[in-house]
């Protein structure tokens, strides 16, 4: 489920939501941090790498980026199992816990994806501009993106998983 | 080996990751122009300041050796220098009253054995038999015998005649002749083995045989060749002055050469 969601997204982002960027380089979303996002706290850390390693894969294939989302998507692949610990409760994650708003409510979600939206970006910020005088000039949109991004993984979130369907199905 | 496992199984995740890291780093590289040049930009700046400082190191450490080279190279133009030195032309020297009195060659040596050759001006231009002849500042022959205007002189380029010379100005004195064969070569004589002389060196005149003034350069070292078992060695020298195209001349004046040929022929009686 987790790799056709990733699939999914990385189609969606290569071919149809390749343009949607309403300030240009200041919020170049990065659809497909959703599906990543998605993997369980619980999960193990070599598979938050392993599927990082994919995501990034897939997407330089599908944009032909020739290897920078492989490096972001690795470099997120194993802060993930960080970050899920830095956000994680008091008490622990629950065995029936899903990063999803139901159970880990706004703050948890919001937190953690921005966060991972956040390295993600630098990361592809770094690769993509290499130079050291090129990267102060990269910085503020790179951070406006990951913003934007959390954004929208966000409206997908509540797109899939929307509060009234917790009421309903309660 | 067990060990060397579980530090693998310990720290397996950050292998995993760098393992992942390095594959996506080298296929950005390898596809991506910009990310390749800041590469090598960096890593060359990298390697370039380590190789600085391991030259730095090296040559350090090798400070001993290059001194040493530098003071092998110190002597060898300090010899240089004293050669250039010597190496220099004979000029008047009034404070041991020699003068001169310039001469025009009219008939040079010819290559053969016992040639003789003419000049101006003769007994009527204050010229003496036994004086000292000059070319361009370097030995030429001397006097052998004199008319009203016109003068014979006996050159370097001569078999029946030695001159008295050293190599160098403080070597052994020795006697330079020629042997008839190449006129562009003259033999030193009598030089005891052990002096050192190599290719280069200059020879000078000692002054010994009254001709010359010590210090006149007579030529320079061609060859030393010493022969095993033998006391002396054979030295090739080629004369300073030029036979073939020697024009002008100057003739050696003593002002007290009287008193000094009166007192060498003189016998001394206890």
């Amino acid at each position: 489920m987790i790799v056709l969601r990733l699939l999914l997204l990385v189609f969606l982002q290569a071919f149809l939501l390749r343009d949607v960027s309403p300030l240009g380089e200041w919020t170049r979303p990065e659809w497909t941090l959703w599906a990543l996002l998605l993997i369980p706290p619980q999960a193990s850390s070599f598979l938050k790498l392993g599927l990082g390693f994919a995501m990034g894969l897939a997407l330089d294939i599908a944009l032909g980026s020739y290897g920078q989302h492989m490096v972001a998507g690795t470099v997120l692949g194993g802060l993930l199992p960080a970050i899920h610990r830095l956000f994680a409760p008091r008490e622990g994650y629950e065995v029936s816990d899903h990063p999803i708003l139901r159970d880990m409510g706004s703050s948890w979600l919001v937190g953690l994806t921005f966060t991972a939206a956040l390295a993600y970006h630098l990361t592809l910020m770094l690769v993509s501009n290499w130079y050291w005088h090129l990267i102060p000039g990269a910085l503020l949109p790179s951070l406006s993106s990951a913003a934007f991004t959390t954004l929208c993984c966000l409206v997908l979130h509540l797109m899939v998983y929307a509060p009234d369907r917790r009421k309903s199905s309660t | 080996m067990r060990n060397l496992w579980l530090l693998l199984q310990r720290n397996a995740f950050t292998l995993a990751f760098i393992a992942l890291m390095a594959v996506s780093l080298s296929v950005l590289l390898r596809n991506d122009g910009a990310a390749r040049s800041s590469w090598f930009q960096q890593t060359g700046s990298v390697s370039y300041m380590i190789d600085k400082q391991r030259h730095g190191w090296s040559n350090y450490l090798r400070l001993a050796e290059q001194n040493a080279e530098l003071a092998e190279e110190n002597a060898d133009l300090r010899s240089r220098l004293l050669s250039m030195d010597l190496a220099v032309e004979w000029q008047e020297d009034t404070v041991r009253h020699w003068t001169v009195r310039s001469g025009m060659l009219i008939k040079g040596p010819d290559g053969k054995p016992r040639s003789s050759s003419l000049a101006t001006p003769g007994r009527d231009g204050g010229i003496e038999t036994g004086m000292g002849v000059l070319s361009g500042g370097a030995a030429f022959g001397t006097v052998e015998e004199i008319g009203e205007a016109h003068c014979r002189i006996l050159t370097l380029m001569h078999t029946g005649t030695s001159w008295s010379c050293r190599i160098g100005r403080l070597g052994p004195v020795a006697s330079l002749g020629w042997d008839g064969v190449d006129m562009g070569l003259l033999q030193l004589r009598d030089v005891p083995r052990h002096v050192q002389a190599q290719r280069g060196d200059t020879v000078f005149s000692s002054g010994y045989d009254l001709r010359f003034p010590p210090d006149v350069i007579m030529g320079t070292v061609f060859d030393v060749e010493r022969q095993s078992g033998a006391d002396f060695m054979s030295v090739t020298v080629v004369p300073a002055a030029d036979f073939t195209a020697s024009r002008h001349l100057e003739f050696l004046v003593h002002q007290a050469d009287s008193e000094r040929t009166a007192l060498s022929s003189t016998d001394l009686r206890p």
